[in-house]
């Protein structure tokens, strides 16, 4: 099992190997090159900092038409991690608006209320509603760690699950093979060690 | 429901991790000391967040502190903050690559905006905890040894201003005593902030960690106190705090 960690020079990557080697993945690449990317069997994109950045460093290394290719021809599996996650998306309003890769329908905005701090930050909950494969044998409330100002929302069937701070967002989703998270697994002790093998098991 | 989080926090100086007491620094013991006597890999469980200060007077030495987290954060799975002495934008680049998730900024919020601005620019204003060391009204940067020319107010509008993620917010006077949080200033603060806080200074057992979590609006307690919580008791003040209703993750 190979596990490539898409660096487009954003994202606490180190954080996620280390994980990775945690449940046992020892063959881990870290790189923006096609052919490793290509030669991965599982794709995960990180991601820290600002939508906009992201995508510009994304397009700068061709990287939306190799992951466009890799996600949604050859149907490997990824997993977007907190802003990796919105990136899957097809747009943000952080800053302007900003297009993402589209492979999934979901927009992102800012938490627009003064009732609550900014960032969301710390541990929440998030309860499992129904069958997802990411939280597969785990138990139904589960505490993940969070740390964004931007939320995801859909009006589509992505197999989201839901997660709320004051307002609905989409802590997890899951369709075919692109699945992304908001929290951060590799942050979140057990319960985000276990979304992780979950992700590389049945995806 | 959003968990409130108990920070363990370790200073470091030249080599050993030490006692702070009004930000004048006992050393204890290296990081084998460390590691026999607060095993991170289980009491992780008792923790919901880990900083790490390098607090060397002088010369700090950013390559061997960077060595030491790479050393003692792996197999920690919850987020880590590391900082002292981040003097540019290559520190923290090698603080992140070492195992930090956000950084720790004290001195260069008040000298170098530019820098925090350019840290952010890259990493995100989550990946950024502003540490505020005050004492009664004054802040100190530098370790605390020197005081700035405006009112805490003032500063903690200041920073928010710079826009950070947290604010890391200590109190000299109670710094290591162990008598209890500066429950004043901190309901000050936190009328004040929105940006979620972290407070520090004075806890010495789990009824001070919990008199600070009651406030309204303290994201974090933390401690930095090496004496009061090794062997069980950080597990035990954490299970303590939870049968009384505190809002933390039972792990």
């Amino acid at each position: 099992m190979k596990v490539a960690i898409v660096d487009y020079g954003m994202g606490n990557i180190r954080s996620i190997v280390s994980a990775l080697k945690y449940i046992d993945i020892q063959d881990i690449v870290v790189s923006a090159n096609e052919q490793e990317l290509k030669g991965a069997d599982k794709i995960i994109l990180p991601g820290v900092g600002s939508f906009a950045a992201a995508m510009k460093l994304i397009k700068n290394k061709n990287l939306d038409s190799i992951l466009n290719e890799i996600v949604m021809h050859q149907k490997k599996p990824v997993l977007g991690i907190c802003l990796g996650m919105q990136l899957l998306g097809s747009s943000s309003s952080e800053g302007d608006f900003n297009k993402g890769l589209g492979f999934v329908d979901g927009s992102v905005d800012i938490f627009n209320s003064d009732k609550i701090i900014i960032p969301h930050v710390g541990y929440n909950q998030v309860s499992i509603e129904k069958p997802l494969r990411l939280y597969r044998n785990m138990r139904d409330v589960l505490d993940f760690y969070f740390v964004h100002s931007y939320k995801m929302t859909s009006n589509s069937s992505i197999g989201q699950n839901l997660c709320q701070y004051d307002e609905d967002f989409i802590a997890s989703f899951e369709l075919e093979n692109i699945a992304g998270t908001q929290f951060h697994p590799e942050l979140s002790q057990m319960n985000g060690l276990n979304v992780m093998k979950n992700f590389v098991e049945l995806f | 429901m959003l968990r409130q989080r108990i920070i363990f926090t370790l200073i470091y100086d030249s080599g050993f991790f030490s006692q702070s007491r009004n930000f004048r620094l006992q050393k204890v013991g290296d990081i084998t000391w460390l590691e026999d006597n607060y095993k991170f890999q289980d009491i992780a469980f008792s923790l919901d967040e880990l900083v790490v200060l390098n607090a060397t007077r002088g010369n700090k030495n950013i390559l061997k502190f960077t060595r030491m987290l790479n050393q003692l954060v792996g197999d920690v799975y919850i987020p880590i903050a590391a900082g002292g002495g981040i003097k540019s934008l290559n520190d923290a680049k090698l603080l992140f690559d070492n195992g930090a998730d956000k950084v720790v900024i004290n001195s260069a919020l008040y000298k170098g905006q530019a820098l925090v601005k350019e840290i952010v620019g890259h990493y995100g204003k989550q990946s950024v905890v502003a540490s505020v060391d005050y004492k009664n009204n004054d802040v100190y940067i530098n370790n605390g040894t020197e005081k700035i020319d405006m009112s805490l107010q003032e500063y903690i509008d200041y920073v928010e201003s710079i826009g950070v993620g947290e604010i890391y917010l200590n109190s000299i006077e109670k710094d290591g005593t162990g008598f209890g949080y500066d429950i004043d200033t901190i309901k000050q603060v936190t009328g004040q902030v929105n940006t979620p806080l972290i407070i520090a200074g004075g806890a010495g057992n789990e009824h001070h960690l919990m008199k600070g979590a009651n406030i309204k609006n303290v994201s974090a307690v933390a401690t930095a106190n090496l004496f009061n919580f090794m062997g069980d008791s950080l597990p035990n003040a954490r299970e303590y705090m939870i049968n009384n209703d505190c809002n933390l993750v039972k792990w």
